[in-house]
Parts: structure tokens; C-alpha cells; sequence
């Protein structure tokens, strides 16, 4: 199966027992604020970065990836809690601050995405939990003067006959080197944790308002900012008067940043209200010429006149069309979209002379750790960074700008800064998922075989906004700014000339046989800043590649689940997804008035099947229930992974029915929920989940529940009303 | 100076009066369970009690609370005695993000209060005003129906 390739032994070399006495293999100078759970118990065992075990027997766990919702507290620490054999919810948990131990071993640094967490901890985290427990043994073996093979445990505590000795009376012993490694994992047999349904483990602390969330974080001394933007996002400040915002009460400072300008109070209301009497004159950026109409109009002439570059190619296109019996083509059209979490975007940086600290709930604490050093001048060692949870992430929470801001305030007045937007700044100012076209020319054969694909995307990338917005914080401060700006600017063009961003065109092609196929790509970017979105290609590719699979399914004269299996002959495990979803599909039988739609879709290493019922009343699409099918490998808590699929789900059906960012001279024209509206219970399906049975290695679930929502919906309403629609969101007038 | 109850306790704020109570709330009092989302009584996130009803509070100034009874998700249960939603909410792993669902649920206890036995329509309808953007709708309006079907008396 296809595990992460990381080294155990390095990893474990690295980080565990490694001289005499306790070495905790972690570095604490600078105060890095990596092991805020592992500091000042006197008499722990601390073996590595991951657990801390107390002489009281209290068991923490640091999470080294980040919880915006996923789960991921929950899924980690249980596979900490099988190998070291404790209940789950007895283990406390904390969350890493930036060190290299803690960095995502699919992505090689500090960060939360892709839907790789269990995938990439899973062997890691187990091996942990697994080493310290043969630690525990062997310390126990010591001190009660037994074999270890007279020994077992349960819950936290060593058994010896019929005693039970708490794992913390040996934490002194086992801090004797060396730590045990590559110690044999269990059996997936013997699992007492893993694919078992238990409660989340932040459950009670979210349902009682007590989950510390950026926007929460308290620092004596702490004042409050609010920044006014460009209306037009790049545009500067040409001229300013602050004068009445001055006057007002409770107002401390005003600012100017490179963003626009922040006003500073003890209390937030008093800074918001400041900050809107602040009369500002903008300089506007080249995007203040765009509009959405003529981003359309772009994307429509680059499509017909250019032909970009050419990725995924494979076999004979011209031979494929040849051997067709039927071909057809389209174009499909998604909007940009904004992201929008309920918690809007906020951080608290205090930069202090020659140290800095932050606070924030973000995908990258080590990126966020380093975008302080760099706004405040200092070496990354010198700032103190600290995770809190975050209040949905979804790619929003993978950008910083509003930490470099709120460092930028910070360091201005030398106070401990929290800045907060507001809702219309997350929407107006933020990062969206780029707008795409996209064209579909494919061919069948009398076997109902796809024997030529031919697809074709235009848009923005969001790799080169990626790697611009995070490279000057990458680099050492030794590096001028002119060759950081230069580099920034140099890999953007770069990237832009040379390959296909794969985001950009992932999901388009990969999921059948085509034997004959070509994908070609048009960069186009206005301009708008673009970041990562749940699913990011796929929540485009799959509305385009799953309605015309519909389509194609129609002019074959086979059905939607037939057509998709004669055309999934080399993909064993999404075919059997298909086939499992078809078989439900089956058996769901809508009354009057209602279709169903399908889709299916690999992304994030899973494959996911979804059927839509929905009804269409006075043209409005209301879809009533979603019935998906996921083989995601083991589900190591088989109601995260519903949840997930769920949430999915809905995220997926508000950009499918609702979710549009348009500009108008380069404003963004939404600006809350009510221009922005998200999906609401009174709009919700009952959702049922089908887990298949799989004992292979753990793959992704934060995101693959979404691609195939939109398809299947859009292809049910074909069902009930004979309109195919290949625009979203979803418009019947 | 605006004086209400807070939770059971009397308090007093110098804030403008013109300051919305989540504000209030949240930096003077500095109980952090209620949330912003929207600054515009449109997602649910400052959802508390005023005097047993469910209101937004980010458009809610304070001079409109003077003399009043206001509860918070901190005053509706704690993790060593939760309301029974709270319970619930645990059991049926409601939550993701958890952002909204303190909001979620003092509008969910709202409801229960005036109408304990709710079809699953008047929890669509009830609900309706709070956003959760990871999509816990089917669970929340389950855990809703959970509770009012195990009969637990429900209290503001």
C-alpha cells in the first residue's frame, strides 16, 4: 500500500533517548513554544516530541497536526492511544507549536491539508505509541524485578498478576536510554481503538463555549485592531485623514501598514467603529479594471484562440476520436468562491524588542512563526509561536496574511496586537478558488467505451500565488528583500511558462480507462489573490468530468453506474465504489417528483460514489437526501469519516446551489452571508454514509466527500427536468 | 452604565451603550463562548438568551439589556454539569470546527423551552438562522430531536 516513505529509525534517532539522564531531543532554546504540554513536570518521562507521561500518570499528547473540524485530534491521538495501550479520552492533548518533529510527513514541513493527516502519521504515531510502551515494559521489569514477558498493561497502567500499576511510577525509570525502536505494531486484528466509533474527544469542550479559538486568545496587555483595505485588493493608500477616527473613544493608535490602516483600541467595538470613520483615498491596482463579465469573455477567447500546455497525455487522441461512434463537446464553467469560515480571520503578535510571539489557529504554525520573524526583523528562534484551534480552516486558514498585519501593528506600537477582520474583510479581501473554464471533447465507441478524451482548463494557478505569498518567509532575513521580491516574482513566471500547475487540472483525467486522451491548460489570472479550497481542482474538475460522464452514459444507451464500470477496468477501487453506490442507488426508491443523480470521483487517495435525491419546485433545486459511498482504507473512526463526508457534503452543496465571488472594477461585490449565502439546516439532506470495509492503509477524508456532490445533484436535475446545466452554481431560470 | 444579569450575577458596564452585548461580553467580561461571525445577525455565532429568547447579539447594543437576564453557553452548563443538549452534543459527536455551536445550541435550547417536543420541521425552521459551515446540520437537528424525545426537561 502506498505508506508514507519516511525513515522510522532517523525519525525516532532524532527525536528520542539519546545520552544520559532525560534528553528530551528537542530543542527549547528561544523558547520556541513547540512543547507548551512537555515544559516544568518535574519527574516525566518525556520520551520524544509526541508524549509526556507524569508521575501522577498523566498522559498528554502533543498534536502535531492542526484540528479545524477534520477530526484530526480525535483520529491521532487514537492511534497514539492503541499502540501505548491507554483509553483515548484519558490522553490530554495539546497542539505543536513549530519544530521540525512535528512537521507533516507527506509534505516534509509543518502543515494541515491535502487530507493527509491519518494518512501520514498513521505508521509514525503508531510506532510511537508502540516504543514508549515497550519503554514502559522494560522500566516495570526493572523495578518490580519481573521478566517483561510476565508483564501486559491496560488503560494506562502495567499489570502484573492481578495488580495494575500506573505507567507515571515507572516514568523515572524509563528515562534510562535507549528508547526502544521499531518495536512490532499490533495486528489491525487486535485493535481495541482503531475502526472502532467513539465520541470525538473535543466534543464536550466545543459544546460548552470553552475550545480556545484565535479569536479567544487572551495576553495582558493585549489592544484590539482593526484594519481599512483597499476596496480593490493590492490598492494602496494615496491619502488619509484620521482625524474624526482619532477623536473618538478609546482610540490608542493609528497606524499605516503596507495593507492599509489599522486603528488600535482596548476593546474592539471601539476600533471597528474608528476604523469605518476613516476617510481614506486608495491608489488601485490593474485588477481595479476587471469585472467578472470580462473574466468570462477572457477565458473564452483564450479557450477558442490558444493552446496552452499539454499535460496527461496518453495513447492516440486522433485515433481515438477516429474509432468513435459518437462524440460530443462542451464547455463548463465554475465561479470564484470564497472560503468563508465561521471564525473570520485574526491573530495576536506581540513583537518586543528582540523577541516576538503569535498566537493564531492556522495550517502552518512554523509558517506562521516565520512570517512574524520576518515583519519584525528577528530569527525565527526568537518568536514564540502557539496553535490555538481553529474556527474552520478549508484552505482560508493555509494564508497569513493577516498575521504578518497583525505584526506589522505590533511591532509599529509595541503592543500586544489582536487583529481581527470582519466578516466583509474575509469576503472582500481575503483568497478565493479560482474561477475556472473548462472544455470536454470525448468520443464512444459501440462498446460503450470512452475511446477519446480530450480536456482543456483555463484559469488562474494557485501554486505560483502559494509559493509567491510564502517564499519571502521561507528564506533566511540575510537575504535582501530585492532578491526575495525577485525570486517570488521569478518562480511565479516561471511556473507559469513552464509546467501545468497540477492543482489546476487534477481529477480532469486520471479516473477512467481513456486510453486515448489529452489534457491542455491556458494560464489566465486577473489577479485576484488564490488559495487552496476543500478539494481544491477537483471541486471544479469533478462538476465537469462527472456530468459529461453522465452524458456520455446517455448517448451509450447504458446506465450511469454501467457506463462508469465498463470504463473503470484499471481502477479496481473506485469500479467497486461505483458498484457498491449503484447497488443502493438500486434500492432507493424516489416517490413522485423525485430523481437521483450520480457521481463518482478519486481524490486525496480515496474514492467516493455519491447519489443526490432531489426535486425541483418552481425551478428551485432542493436536494433531499445524498446517499455516499467512500473507501477511504481503514477508517480508523468510522463516524469522523462520516462526519467528514457529511460536512463535505454540505460545503459541496453550498457552492453547487449558492456560492458565487464576483468582481465588479475589481471589487469584490459579496461581502456577507447574505449576498454569500451559505447552506442552511431548512436546505440540508439526511445525508447516509457507506463505509467499505478495508483493512489497506488509511487515506484521505477532510475532502474527498466534496467533488462528486455537485455532479450528481447538476445530474439529477437532468433526471427531472431534461437540463443539463454545466455552470455553477446550479440555475434552473 | 448599563447594569444586567449575567449569567445569574449581576454586572455593570461603562461601555457606550451603543456597544453590541456580544462585545460587551466577550472583551469586558471577557466570557469568550459566544462568538462573532458575521457582525450582522445573520449566521447565529452570538447567539445567547435574553430573558429565555434566543437573540443576536452582534446587533444587540447594550442600552437594549439594561435590567435584563442574559445567559451565555457558559451559563447553560458546564462540562461537569452540562445541559442535556450538551451532553448530546458529545455523544452524537455534533461538533467539527465548533466554532458556531455554542450559538447552535442556545438556539436549540431556546426551542426546547417553548416547544419541547419540536417535529423535525420546526428544527429546520427554528434553526434556519444559525450557519455551520462544516455542515453538522443533520447531526444538530438528531441531537435536537434526541433530547426532546428522551423528554429531559429543559431549562434557560
Amino acid at each position: 500500500m502506498n505508506a508514507v516513505n519516511f525513515s522510522r529509525r532517523k525519525f525516532l534517532r532524532n527525536t528520542g533517548v539519546a545520552g544520559g539522564g532525560l534528553v528530551i531531543g528537542i530543542s527549547l532554546a528561544g523558547c520556541g513554544g513547540g512543547l507548551p504540554a512537555l515544559r516544568g513536570s518535574p519527574g516525566s518521562l518525556v520520551p520524544n516530541a509526541f508524549l509526556e507521561i507524569t508521575p501522577e500518570n498523566i498522559i498528554r499528547f502533543v498534536c502535531p497536526r492542526d484540528e479545524m473540524g477534520q477530526g484530526v485530534t480525535t483520529g491521532l491521538t487514537t492511534l497514539i492511544a492503541e499502540e501505548l495501550d491507554v483509553t483515548p479520552s484519558r490522553i490530554q492533548i495539546a497542539l505543536a507549536g513549530p519544530h521540525p518533529d512535528y512537521d507533516n510527513p507527506a509534505f516534509g514541513m509543518q502543515a494541515t491539508g491535502g487530507s493527509t493527516s491519518i494518512f501520514a502519521h498513521f505508521t509514525q504515531l503508531r510506532q510511537v505509541g508502540a516504543d514508549v510502551r515497550a519503554l514502559l515494559l522494560r522500566a516495570a521489569s526493572e523495578d518490580l524485578g519481573v521478566p517483561v514477558s510476565s508483564l501486559g498493561t491496560d488503560d494506562g497502567h502495567v499489570l502484573l498478576g492481578g495488580a495494575r500499576h500506573p505507567f507515571g511510577d515507572f516514568a523515572a525509570t524509563a528515562r534510562e536510554p535507549p528508547l526502544p525502536e521499531e518495536t512490532p505494531l499490533k495486528r489491525a486484528s487486535d485493535f481495541k481503538y482503531i475502526g472502532k466509533d467513539f465520541p470525538r474527544l473535543d466534543g464536550m469542550d466545543k459544546a460548552t463555549g470553552r475550545t480556545e479559538f484565535g479569536i479567544d486568545v487572551e495576553v495582558p496587555g493585549m489592544m484590539r485592531a482593526v484594519v481599512r483595505r483597499s476596496p480593490v485588493i493590492g490598492g494602496t493608500v494615496k491619502r488619509i485623514n484620521s482625524e474624526a477616527a482619532a477623536a473618538m473613544p478609546g482610540i490608542a493608535h493609528i497606524v499605516q501598514i503596507e495593507e492599509g490602516i489599522a486603528v488600535v483600541s482596548e476593546k474592539y467595538w471601539q476600533a471597528k467603529q474608528a476604523a469605518d470613520a476613516l476617510d481614506i483615498e486608495w491608489s488601485l491596482p490593474a485588477l481595479a479594471d476587471v469585472t467578472s463579465a470580462q473574466v468570462k469573455a477572457d477565458y473564452k477567447a483564450a479557450m477558442d484562440a490558444e493552446d496552452g500546455d499539454a499535460t496527461g497525455e496518453q495513447g492516440d487522441l486522433s485515433a481515438g476520436f477516429a474509432a468513435a461512434s459518437d462524440t460530443v463537446e462542451h464547455d463548463y464553467w465554475t465561479p470564484y468562491l470564497a472560503h468563508a469560515p465561521m471564525e473570520p480571520m485574526n491573530a495576536v503578535v506581540h513583537v518586543e524588542g528582540d523577541r516576538a510571539a503569535v498566537w493564531c489557529g492556522t495550517q502552518g504554525i512554523g509558517a506562521a512563526r516565520s512570517i512574524v520573524a520576518k515583519v519584525a526583523g528577528l530569527d525565527a528562534e526568537h518568536v514564540e509561536a502557539h496553535s490555538t484551534y481553529l474556527g474552520g480552516g478549508f484552505g482560508r486558514r493555509g494564508t497569513l496574511t493577516h498575521v504578518a498585519e497583525a505584526a506589522q501593528i505590533s511591532k509599529a506600537t509595541g503592543k500586544p496586537i489582536h487583529l481581527l477582520w470582519s466578516r466583509e474583510d474575509d469576503m472582500k479581501s481575503g483568497f478565493f478558488r479560482p474561477a475556472s473554464l473548462m472544455r470536454i471533447k470525448a468520443g464512444i465507441d459501440d462498446s460503450g467505451q470512452v475511446s477519446a478524451w480530450f480536456a482543456k482548463r483555463v484559469g488562474g494557478n494557485i501554486m505560483p500565488d502559494v509559493v509567491e505569498q510564502m517564499l519571502p518567509f521561507m528564506l533566511p532575513n540575510a537575504v535582501p528583500d530585492g532578491v526575495v521580491n525577485w525570486l517570488a516574482g521569478a518562480v511565479e513566471g516561471a511556473m507559469d511558462g513552464w509546467i501545468v500547475d497540477g492543482v489546476s487540472v487534477e481529477g480532469l483525467f486520471e479516473d477512467y480507462d481513456f486510453p486515448n486522451r489529452e489534457v491542455r491548460h491556458v494560464t489566465k489570472d486577473h489577479g485576484l489573490p488564490l488559495a487552496f479550497w476543500r478539494s481544491v481542482g477537483h471541486s471544479f474538475t469533478a462538476f465537469a468530468k462527472e456530468t459529461m460522464m453522465d452524458e456520455l452514459a446517455e448517448m451509450s444507451g447504458l446506465d450511469a453506474v454501467e457506463f462508469r464500470v465498463r470504463n473503470t477496468r484499471n481502477n479496481p477501487r473506485l469500479q467497486n465504489v461505483i458498484k457498491a453506490a449503484g447497488d443502493h442507488m438500486r434500492r432507493m426508491r424516489p416517490t413522485a417528483g423525485r430523481h437521483l443523480g450520480f457521481a463518482a470521483h478519486h481524490s486525496y487517495r480515496t474514492d467516493v460514489a455519491e447519489v443526490a435525491e432531489i426535486s425541483v419546485e418552481n425551478g428551485a433545486i432542493r436536494i433531499h437526501k445524498v446517499l455516499c459511498v467512500v473507501d477511504c482504507g481503514l477508517a480508523v473512526n468510522p463516524d469522523v469519516v462520516r462526519a467528514q463526508m457529511e460536512g463535505a457534503i454540505m460545503f459541496g452543496l453550498t457552492a453547487a446551489l449558492h456560492g458565487e465571488i464576483n468582481i465588479d472594477a475589481g471589487e469584490v461585490t459579496q461581502s456577507n452571508f447574505h449576498d454569500y449565502p451559505i447552506l442552511r439546516m431548512n436546505e440540508a439532506p439526511e445525508v447516509e454514509v457507506v463505509i467499505i470495509d478495508s483493512d489497506a492503509h488509511p487515506t484521505g477524508v477532510g475532502e474527498p466527500g466534496l467533488p462528486p456532490i455537485a455532479p450528481a445533484v447538476a445530474n439529477a436535475v437532468y433526471a427531472a427536468t431534461g437540463k443539463r446545466l454545466r455552470s455553477l452554481p446550479l440555475k434552473l431560470v | 452604565m448599563i447594569e444586567f444579569r449575567l449569567n445569574g450575577e449581576a454586572v455593570r458596564t461603562d461601555d457606550a451603550p451603543d456597544t453590541p452585548l456580544l462585545w460587551t461580553v466577550r472583551d469586558s467580561f471577557k466570557l469568550k463562548g459566544s462568538k462573532y461571525g458575521c457582525g450582522a445577525g445573520l449566521c447565529g455565532a452570538c447567539t445567547m438568551h435574553l430573558d429565555g429568547q434566543a437573540v443576536r447579539t452582534c446587533i444587540l447594543p447594550i442600552a437594549a439589556v439594561a435590567g435584563k437576564d442574559i445567559t451565555t453557553i457558559e451559563g447553560l452548563g458546564t462540562p461537569d454539569s452540562p445541559h442535556p443538549l450538551q451532553a448530546a452534543w458529545e455523544a452524537s459527536s455534533v461538533p467539527q470546527c465548533g466554532y458556531c455551536q455554542p450559538g447552535q445550541i442556545m438556539s436549540a435550547a431556546a426551542l426546547l423551552s417553548a416547544n419541547p417536543n419540536p417535529s423535525g420541521e420546526e428544527v429546520e425552521t427554528a434553526m434556519a438562522g444559525n450557519i455551520c459551515r462544516c455542515g453538522c446540520y443533520p447531526r444538530i437537528k438528531q441531537a435536537i430531536l434526541d433530547v426532546a424525545k428522551a423528554g429531559h426537561e429543559v431549562q434557560v
